[in-house]
């Protein structure tokens, strides 16, 4: 960063990469504190387990057995779902489907929103306009709104993808915006434009490196609400059908059982908790080390 | 405590009048992850009764902290850890916090700098004055009616109607002034300003200063005046403590203290000053250095790394203030505490001769732009209403020369700056560098490489997420430098503005206000511009700094023949640099011509009233009668018809009702006798009135 040979390159390549190194060394610096590196490892942890997934339960997650609802055992240790299913192994499966969604949704979410957000340079119609499509989309209740999803493109992992995506975008629309228009007037800006560099590069180097970081921290805040969204959803039997699982779908038919099996709702509860804990500590951690800056 | 009982006290005489506040040996830390800051240390200050201590420093002085820290209101984790203020034969400090609370606000009062957030927006200002009295058991219609009172006192006109209204409804200076009639709600004995004008316009600051005045001689409050200006001082206060990192260095009668400093620091700052009635023979003789971090204060004087009289014993032991120099004066030097006296300073000649030449062909002129800054919405009928910020201005700047322009805040001078540059778009008018119409496409490209802009706040006119290379770099590369040239060529720029090859890897906030502003003008520098736009380039900055800022200008202006549009609200700032000055009222040029007759001979009565109600650092100048306007800058929006500046016009028919021709009629710039150029149907009619030559 301080060589001369990071300075050059064409403001059109080496600009971004340069603003985006300076925030990702901040946000590395955020991990190493300890409730970033806790978040990080927790994550991490959970990541490798989803990853390991069918080296850990060669069976997948629909080899069913002789008894439905057993109690644990060394075979099943956390027993067995109402079709004799482990769900131990359904559990690690549903972590996967989950992972799979809010680490592809949240991400195109908060980008899609950004440049939402940001298309107010283009011409001053088309922000006004971006601005008012999010605000009909904030109208609308999330559930509401992945309902709609499902009846449009029907029920599965891309409905709740696109629920994920779409409900986040006001979030980020509307910090970009405001972002935007703090940054457009400072000085900084202004003396680009006076020295004429144009208007993409203005962009891409003074605007965005000094926007990003409340975009990311609300990123893993909405790592968070985008768990419930693919909870509720599937709760209502809107998100991913069986054989499939998920920890939300889990948790729908588990509530049916408790009282027989309540170690079919712990499994996937308890997933679903270190899940929230870890994304929580995450923002908690990037959070502090933005505004320490 | 009322009026005539104060009455009775200023009556025993001034020199008698005898302590009110008394505070010893005061200090205050804050302990913070990076060790203890002491901000205020080992302060010791009087205020006498019915008098104006006026409290002087740059940043990081500890004269607000000290202000705090005698009402006990020191922001956390600062802590009071020794010394006693005494007030009214009680320690402050012993009291117990009940005690203290209602202390506040009924036997001393605060004035804050800033009226906007003084104020709470939600709540009419009637109801905030009888909030005061309420606290202190007035009853509620009897708060009502002293509220009236108080908005009348302090200047309010038509208070009946207004004591309903909302902050927002008040322009700044009605604020400040509603702020003070907070302040005056419990009838206090002491009154302590913290920086009371520094938010406000010079015509403004005037009013409010002559208020201030009007309360000590009326009421005989005392009143604590903490300021960076030391023009503020010489005019309004009676005795002055200057403060140097979290020390009282020096401290005195007013009229002692300005015709014979004792100590170097007090004696260089005020000669580092610019001054309204000399222009640039000479370069100003700028302290050498910054304001200490109060977090790492130097060992023994906190002075010493800037003082030209410093000697070893300065470096190791920190001096007490001791009696010296005239009746009532003290300053704690070692140098001068032996009755070495303080020698004056050599002048650094202009290098006059070495000057380009000004004149010649105008490289940048401007004729009769006018811009637009209205919303741009429609009405629910009809066209949008335009409202012209700039509204006809002609201008030119030629090689080597400076241009300043001066007015108040809202007369538009950085609206038309910031149109020149093409931020802004003209509604009409237009812009040429070199011969070239800025609006068209070469034109736009020819602006950009002659004319650069240096901004205000030299914090917010670097980015901070990039290096100063960076920086320079992006300027360098819209010159065409090719990249292998580009780091000899940044580093001959940091080196031009007086910095060096180390600071180029560093992050803007790594550097100071005043070595920001070198930085900022080094990028502008960097495409070798011919004219450079400042806007109000020294404002943000600590006294001791602006000089610097200054001279830099000046040798660069000198060496490189530039041409300078230099806007500032500053007078005696605009006077030290400018060949020329513009001054603008509301849109449009009212006077403009040589600096030197435009200074001596003011002929527009606003020029006369901007000049006389400038503080000047020297306590003679308290004796001339100044010209105080009345009211505030009207809305660009709906300006007056005929003359605009007829509102608050001294000779205007505001005086004399005969005078119709100033409503019907809009003067324009002709030539007067005097030699420049003024718009004003009776000019030059008060050149005679005006305090100074």
């Amino acid at each position: 960063m301080t060589t001369i040979d990071t300075t050059g390159g064409t403001p059109e390549s080496a600009a971004p990469r340069r603003g985006g190194d300076g925030a990702l060394r901040r946000y590395l610096a955020a991990l190493r504190t300890p409730r970033g590196a806790a978040g990080a490892g927790l994550l991490g942890a959970l990541v490798l387990l989803a990853l390991l997934a069918p080296a850990l339960f060669p069976g997948g997650y629909d080899e069913q057995g002789s008894g439905g609802l057993a109690g644990a055992s060394a075979a099943h240790w956390m027993g067995t779902d109402e079709l004799g299913r482990d769900i131990l192994a359904r559990t690690v499966y549903g972590l996967r489907t989950d992972l799979s969604l809010l680490l592809t949704a949240v991400p195109a979410s908060a980008v899609i929103g950004t440049l939402m957000g940001l298309s107010g340079v283009l011409s001053r119609w088309l922000g006004a306009g971006m601005q008012r499509l999010l605000d009909v989309i904030l109208g609308f209740p999330g559930i509401v709104l992945g309902m709609s999803v499902v009846l449009v493109i029907g029920t599965g992992w891309l409905a709740l993808f696109a629920s994920i995506l779409v409900i986040g975008l006001p979030l980020f629309g509307r910090q970009a915006r405001a972002g935007l228009q703090i940054e457009q007037e400072r000085e900084y800006v202004l003396a680009a434009r006076v020295l004429g560099v144009r208007r993409r590069t203005v962009m891409t180097r003074h605007v965005l490196p000094n926007i990003v970081d409340p975009i990311v921290v609300n990123a893993a805040v909405y790592m968070v609400v985008a768990i419930f969204i693919e909870a509720g959803l599937s709760i209502v039997g809107l998100g991913i059908q069986p054989p499939i699982p998920s920890l939300g779908a889990m948790l729908n038919t588990g509530a049916r059982y408790l009282e027989v099996h309540p170690a079919y709702v712990m499994g996937p509860g308890l997933v679903l908790l270190l899940l929230t804990l870890a994304f929580t500590l995450l923002s908690n951690a990037l959070n502090k080390a933005v505004l320490r800056k | 405590m009322n009026a005539i009982a104060q009455g009775i006290m200023t009556e025993t005489g001034h020199d008698e009048a005898g302590p009110l506040l008394d505070v010893r040996g005061l200090r205050t830390e804050f302990v913070t992850g990076a060790g203890t800051v002491r901000a205020v240390n080992d302060v010791s200050l009087t205020v006498r009764r019915g008098q104006v201590l006026g409290v002087v420093g740059e940043s990081g002085s500890g004269k607000s902290v000290t202000a705090r820290s005698i009402l006990r209101m020191v922001p956390e984790p600062g802590r009071i850890t020794g010394g006693e203020v005494q007030f009214e034969g009680r320690d402050l400090l012993a009291l117990s916090e009940p005690d203290m609370r209602a202390l506040r606000g009924s036997e001393i009062a605060m004035v804050f700098q800033d009226p906007q957030s003084a104020l709470n927006p939600v709540l009419t200002v009637g109801y905030q004055i009888a909030e005061a009295l309420i606290v202190h058991g007035a009853g509620k219609r009897t708060a009502r009616s002293r509220a009236l009172d108080l908005l009348r006192q302090v200047g309010i006109p038509d208070a009946e109607r207004r004591i309903d209204d909302y902050p927002h409804q008040f322009s700044g200076g009605m604020r400040q002034r509603v702020v003070i009639a907070i302040a005056l709600a419990g009838s206090p004995s002491l009154l302590i300003a913290d920086e009371p004008t520094t938010a406000l316009d010079v015509t403004i600051q005037a009013q409010i200063l002559r208020l201030l005045g009007r309360l000590r001689d009326e009421l005989g409050i005392a009143v604590l005046m903490i300021t960076h200006d030391m023009g503020v001082v010489a005019e309004t206060c009676d005795d002055v403590v200057v403060m140097y990192g979290g020390r009282v260095v020096e401290q005195g009668p007013v009229e002692v203290v300005f015709a014979r400093q004792e100590h170097p620091y007090t004696a260089d700052l005020l000669k580092a000053m610019p001054r309204l009635d000399t222009g640039a023979q000479v370069r100003l003789p700028a302290i050498p250095g910054m304001p200490p971090d109060p977090a790492a204060l130097p060992p023994g004087c906190a002075f010493h790394p800037r003082c030209r009289l410093a000697e070893d014993q300065c470096r190791t032991a920190v001096p007490g203030l001791t009696p010296q120099g005239g009746k009532g004066q003290s300053a704690a030097c070692w140098v001068t505490g032996r009755g070495v006296p303080i020698p004056p300073l050599d002048a650094v000649p202009g290098e006059a001769g070495a000057r380009a030449g000004t004149g010649g062909a105008p490289l940048l002129q401007v004729r009769d732009l006018r811009v637009d800054v209205g919303s741009g919405r429609r009405g629910l009928f009809g066209r949008p209403e335009p409202v012209y910020a700039v509204d006809g201005v002609s201008l030119s700047v030629a090689g080597g020369e400076t241009l300043g322009l001066v007015g108040e805040s809202g007369c538009g001078k950085s609206t038309l700056a910031r149109t020149i540059v093409g931020i802004n778009r003209p509604a009409a008018g237009e812009v040429t560098v070199g011969g070239a119409a800025a609006g068209t496409p070469g034109g736009a490209r020819a602006l950009r490489s002659a004319v650069q802009y240096v901004f205000q706040d030299p914090y917010a006119s670097l980015n901070p997420r990039r290096t100063i290379r960076q920086s320079l770099d992006e300027a360098l590369e819209m010159r065409g430098v090719p990249r292998p040239e580009r780091a000899a060529e940044a580093s001959a720029l940091l080196r031009r503005v007086g910095l060096n090859d180390t600071h180029l890897d560093r992050y803007p906030h790594a550097f100071s206000g005043g070595q920001r502003q070198r930085i900022g003008i080094a990028r502008a520098l960097a495409v070798e511009p011919k004219v450079l736009i400042c806007d109000e380039p020294v404002s943000a900055l600590d006294v001791s700094i602006q000089a610097q800022i200054i001279n830099l200008l000046e040798s660069l202006r000198d060496e490189l023949g530039l041409g300078y549009l230099f806007i500032a609200h500053d007078l005696s700032v605009v006077r030290h640099l400018s060949d020329r000055v513009a001054v603008m009222y509301l849109g449009k040029i009212v006077e403009t011509g040589p600096v030197d007759t435009v200074y001596t001979t003011p002929q527009h009565p606003y020029t006369t009233a901007l000049l006389s109600s400038s503080p000047a650092p020297e306590t003679t100048a308290r004796e001339r009668d100044r010209i105080v306007l009345t009211g505030d800058l009207p809305s660009p929006k709906d300006p007056p018809s005929g003359c605009r500046f007829r509102t608050r016009c001294p000779i205007g028919p505001l005086a004399h009702p005969e005078r119709r021709v100033c409503v019907e009629r809009e003067p324009v710039l002709t030539e007067t006798p005097a030699g420049q150029l003024a718009a004003c149907h009776f000019a030059g009619e008060m050149a005679e009135l005006a305090g100074r030559r």
